[in-house]
């Protein structure tokens, strides 16, 4: 086989993120763990914001610049479609990943303990859920999809299952308490940020969990088989 | 040498309900290139992109060197450039040259989009080209925008490979980029698509646009007329 480009090499020098999303990572990052290190109690409002920027890089869209023909050079490099696919969704949400890992480091420095609201299991769940979702919705839409499709369903569900309220503030007391909880996390994973996850909050967290996974192999096996013509050439 | 050749049988794409081509057959051996001709729209890109292995065609079948383009991709190099519009503008020139087998294609730090369009078709080609062994060769208007030196370097390049044994597709909708280049020429028409040699076409010496615009001429005008060339 002839000499070609890893997806990880290749993915280095053509980001699937744009410098402003990094860039505001890295603000966020600096101001945050300044607050936070002064005072340790604040890392749950400011992974909010982390999710929030999360939700946004992990939608980084692949059918789109594959269509312009900018993968074509990896596409073409003879490495399996699954691991292109794995390693754009790995390359999307590292800068929020690692931006979540530093804040939860300086929390856990700060607090003298590795007992840290950033680390707790309900963060994970969080930040897994938005590190997933997000690119697998979008995979085959324009950047930033995901996340404002995400935010849409947000504000319709506050807006008309909960009759205004805020997440975190149910007031839908006819729909399950159950099926409203798993919903709830599913369009707002932040609520269980800084939580450690009881059994009880694990049933309500699984099903979101469970389609965020489902829904990263349904868009791996799209990009494994898809069809990509030139935009300019239909 | 690489003992390499592409068949294609009775291929036809279409975007939605729209047909682009059909009934596409030929055959290419290791050291032979085709070159493809057309109008505008005719369906070349995608005829490129599907020996490429970006497309998947749902009517007849592409072989390269027995497998499927995908399974080529990951058996032998294959070399594809569609033009430099397909470059992401905001790369580093720099960095996307090196790419290609890892050795510094231009020092330029540019992003691709501040480069010409003759520049950036440059990179483009030296990236993909600088891969080796290449048994296939797909380039869609290789020698648009390029200068006389460029062109020449694509050309040297191009017959290089093509005597180390890779087979070369090449599209154009000019004649003249083509003419005397090719071992065959495949004429992509709407509704319609010729392969002819190019010793049918002149016997002796190497084919000229001239002829090449005769013959294009004639296959639009029918098969009988291609007989006739023949």
């Amino acid at each position: 086989m002839a000499h070609s480009v890893s997806p990880l090499r290749f993915f280095r020098v053509v980001p699937t993120q744009p410098a402003l999303i990094v860039w505001t990572f890295l603000v966020v990052v600096a101001i945050g763990g300044i607050a936070i290190a002064r005072e340790p109690s604040r890392s749950t409002d400011l992974m909010r914001s982390v999710l929030l920027l999360q939700l946004f890089a992990a939608s980084s869209g692949f059918e789109v610049p594959a269509r312009r023909g900018h993968y074509d050079l990896l596409l073409t490099s003879g490495h399996r479609r699954i691991w292109v696919a794995l390693v754009h969704w790995a390359t999307s949400i590292a800068p929020g990943v690692l931006a979540w890992l530093v804040l939860a480091a300086v929390e856990a420095t700060a607090r003298g303990s590795t007992d840290a609201d950033l680390l707790a299991s309900g963060t994970c769940a969080a930040m897994g859920l938005v590190s997933t979702m997000p690119w697998a919705i979008t995979v085959r839409l324009p950047r930033f999809s995901g996340g404002i499709g995400w935010l849409l369903v947000l504000t319709l569900s506050t807006s008309v299952l909960s009759s205004g309220t805020m997440p975190g503030s149910r007031g839908a007391n006819e729909v399950d308490e159950s099926i409203w909880s798993a919903w709830e996390f599913l369009v707002y994973p932040a609520v269980f940020v800084g939580r450690e996850l009881s059994i009880g909050d694990g049933l309500i967290a699984a099903p979101a969990l469970m389609i965020a996974l489902a829904s990263i192999a349904a868009a791996c096996r799209w990009v494994s088989r898809a069809s990509i013509p030139l935009e300019a050439a239909q | 040498m690489t003992s390499f050749s592409v068949s294609v049988r009775d291929l036809a794409v279409q975007y939605g309900r729209r047909l682009v081509f059909q009934d596409v057959s030929f055959d290419i051996a290791a050291g032979q290139s085709l070159g493809v001709l057309g109008p505008n729209g005719s369906g070349k890109t995608t005829l490129l992109r599907t020996l490429a292995g970006c497309l998947t065609p749902r009517v007849g079948e592409v072989r390269i060197a027995g497998l499927t383009p995908r399974d080529a991709l990951t058996r032998t190099g294959v070399a594809y450039f569609a033009g430099e519009a397909t470059l992401p503008g905001s790369v580093r020139a720099s960095g996307w040259g090196s790419l290609g087998n890892g050795d510094v294609v231009t020092p330029d730090r540019r992003p691709i989009r501040a480069l010409s369009r003759g520049t950036r078709q440059l990179l483009g080609l030296r990236t993909v080209l600088g891969r080796h062994p290449l048994g296939l060769i797909v380039l869609d208007e290789p020698w648009e925008a390029l200068d006389p030196d460029a062109a020449r370097w694509l050309s040297t390049t191009l017959e290089t490979k093509r005597d180390r044994g890779a087979s070369l597709v090449l599209s154009s909708h000019r004649l003249h980029d083509l003419a005397g280049f090719c071992d065959s020429y495949l004429f992509l028409l709407p509704h319609q698509a010729k392969v002819v040699h190019a010793h049918e076409i002149s016997a002796t010496s190497p084919v000229t646009a001239a002829q090449l615009a005769e013959v294009f001429d004639k296959v639009r005008g029918g098969a009988m007329s291609l007989r006739a060339v023949s």
